[in-house]
């Protein structure tokens, strides 16, 4: 076990290298672009041509790409990822405040889309084919179809139009100040990303059972008379549960891009949200800090997935 | 034994009976009722967006003026010294049949010309996605070694990125003109397309009549050019159709945030659209509508063309 653990963080060493690789690339496709884009939003009273020399030395291209790129790796590996240009502040400490909204509201849509998805799946599972089964694949396909900023948007028809109620409007408060307050301004954009994230938790789930259950051992469990509860619960959905947990780590990134739309919508003072604030402001460095951090911390994850895999599934360590 | 053969001969010289294309169409409906669902609202789009000065009835930026109830030309209100007012956010009816936008511009034909935006950034940005994606790919399955290996890894690369958070990084770097959006859109797109083309060239490097035409001193380009690449058609046509419909949710996302270039668009209608949801919740109905039907055709035609033409890369 700790040898394969030691091989998967080996193994993702030049995926970082090539994850701060593509960052880079990208923030140098039209560099004169992106340092007038620069100075224009942040002359700060200067003349603009001596506002445009201030941002090239800040964002270093006066200097070849070569050592841009060197000093550039170098610089991500210490933990720097650049100054924001609006507050002068490593991007890091921005982010700081921001990371408790953008996590709280992560598990609280794993949390719906589990709770939506494993008594789906597993009912959609042992009634294949019904009619029942049939209702419940359409709405994991709208699930998937219908875009999440949709899917808030008419929640919120529905909650106004239903109960009359609507997510507060008071300033953001954090889960510790006030819980209520803040799980009310959580809750629509935790359903609305919870429901898509289900959907292909469901749609997963509900194949891996199928599988489970023609298996050997579950006809064992059968033939020893155990109800249908126990056979499913005890027997097949230990086996089956293994993918999902590794889809849901997977899925992370796909519901962080979600949030970038969703935060913005309700908004939630998250990292997601403020890197469309930031791109709206010309802050550069700030965008290009975020999407890199964003990168390297899902890099991670997927090598957290990778062990809790294995240690899940033995058969994995040996393959 | 000779009468046999004759049979089979004459068996052999009878051409398969035409069918009909209504024959045609009733079998994939039969087998495919979802795809064929798709098809259709697909085509329904490509007649919005090509026919859009007909079908759309109206200028999507024309605003439309109503008689105004508070009208008297003697009082001292200044709301009710004009005779008509903004025409702003109306039900639906004959006259505006998905009803107006809250300044007072007719929702349907927003629309309709949002489908021409829609598709015409889709197709755009895939023609960037499958060019690029097939030279890497090709480039890739074709050198192989430490090139391949370098190339593909800096393709998962790619992919570790949240794809909206990659397209506004090159947004970032790039400026929101519209060819600059495709192009951002198009660039994500590639690694997809290089990964899907490079697995399909491997596959069919190897087959028999590609040796065969090796044997015969067909070059490296023409056996590429002439044996293996008409081979990646049936995978590429279904990532064109797949990704039209990721394209397209795409650019929707970034038009709702306000970060794609300005116009006539269903994510800024929907955007729009929210703010009077409780009044007035047509707006942001149909348009989001319009996004999700679009979204979920091109998945459903994508899926059927691949079990069709490309059953390899069923799951």
């Amino acid at each position: 076990m700790q040898q394969y653990i030691l091989k998967r963080i080996l193994f993702n060493i030049p995926v970082i290298l090539l994850v701060i690789t593509v960052v880079f690339m990208f923030s140098h496709l039209r560099p004169d672009f992106a340092e007038q884009r620069a100075a224009s939003g942040f002359s700060g009273g200067r003349e603009y041509e001596e506002a445009l020399a201030a941002i090239r030395s800040e964002l270093g291209t006066d200097k070849p790409v070569l050592e841009q790129y060197g000093r550039y790796l170098w610089d991500t590996f210490r933990g720097d990822f650049g100054n924001s240009l609006a507050t002068q502040k490593p991007v890091v400490v921005e982010l700081k405040n921001r990371l408790g909204t953008s996590i709280e509201l992560g598990i609280l849509q794993i949390l719906v889309g589990l709770l939506i998805s494993i008594p789906i799946g597993v009912i959609s599972a042992i009634r294949q084919d019904t009619w029942l089964d049939y209702v419940l694949r359409f709405v994991a396909i709208l699930g998937l179809a219908v875009p999440s900023f949709y899917m808030a948007t008419l929640m919120l028809l529905f909650a106004f139009n239903w109960r009359g109620w609507g997510p507060p409007t008071t300033t953001y408060t954090s889960f510790f100040e006030n819980p209520s307050l803040n799980l009310q301004a959580m809750v629509l954009p935790a359903l609305a990303g919870g429901f898509g994230m289900g959907a292909v938790i469901m749609r997963l789930l509900r194949s891996q059972l199928l599988e489970v259950l023609r298996q050997d051992y579950v006809r064992t469990a059968w033939a020893k008379g155990l109800r249908e509860r126990a056979v499913v619960a005890r027997h097949a959905m230990k086996n089956a549960m293994i993918p999902v947990f590794t889809i849901v780590g997977l899925l992370i990134g796909t519901l962080f891009g979600g949030n970038v739309i969703l935060e913005s919508m309700f908004a939630l003072p998250g990292v997601a949200a403020f890197i469309v604030i930031s791109f709206k402001q010309n802050d550069l460095p700030m965008v290009q800090g975020i999407v890199l951090l964003v990168g390297i911390v899902l890099v991670m994850t997927n090598i957290v997935v990778d062990i809790s895999y294995a240690w899940l599934d033995p058969r994995i360590r040996y393959r | 034994m000779v009468a046999t053969q004759a049979a089979v001969a004459e068996h052999e010289w009878t051409l398969p009976r035409r069918v009909a294309w209504w024959v045609t169409a009733r079998r994939l409906l039969a087998r495919k009722p979802l795809g064929a669902f798709g098809l259709v609202v697909i085509a329904l789009l490509v007649v919005a967006a090509v026919g859009a000065p007909f079908v759309g009835r109206y200028d999507p930026r024309e605003t439309f003026q109503r008689a105004n109830p508070l009208y008297d030309p003697n009082s001292f209100n200044p709301q009710a010294l004009t005779a008509t007012e903004l025409d702003r956010l109306a039900d639906p009816s004959a006259a505006h049949w998905f009803g107006t936008d809250s300044s007072g511009q007719d929702t349907w034909s927003w629309i309709v010309w949002g489908a021409r935006r829609s598709l015409g950034i889709g197709v755009g940005a895939l023609a960037i996605s499958v060019t690029l994606g097939t030279l890497a790919g090709v480039i890739s399955a074709y050198f192989g070694g430490w090139v391949d290996m370098l190339l593909q890894r800096l393709m998962d690369a790619f992919q570790a990125f949240p794809a909206l958070l990659l397209l506004i990084l090159i947004a970032t770097y790039l400026g929101t003109s519209i060819q600059m959006f495709i192009l951002s859109l198009g660039l994500v797109g590639i690694s997809q397309v290089s990964r899907i083309v490079r697995g399909t060239v491997l596959s069919v490097r190897e087959m028999p009549y590609v040796e065969a035409a090796r044997v015969l001193g067909a070059s490296d380009l023409r056996t590429m050019v002439h044996h293996i690449l008409p081979n990646t058609a049936a995978p590429i046509i279904v990532i064109f159709t797949i990704g039209l419909g990721t394209v397209i949710l795409a650019e929707a996302g970034l038009s709702f945030l306000g970060l794609a270039p300005p116009g006539v668009s269903w994510g800024q209608a929907l955007n729009e659209g929210r703010n009077f949801i409780r009044t007035s919740p047509w707006q942001a109905v149909f348009s989001g509508l319009a996004i999700t039907m679009a979204v979920l055709a091109f998945n459903l035609a994508g899926d059927a063309l691949r079990d069709i033409m490309d059953p390899r890369l069923r799951k």
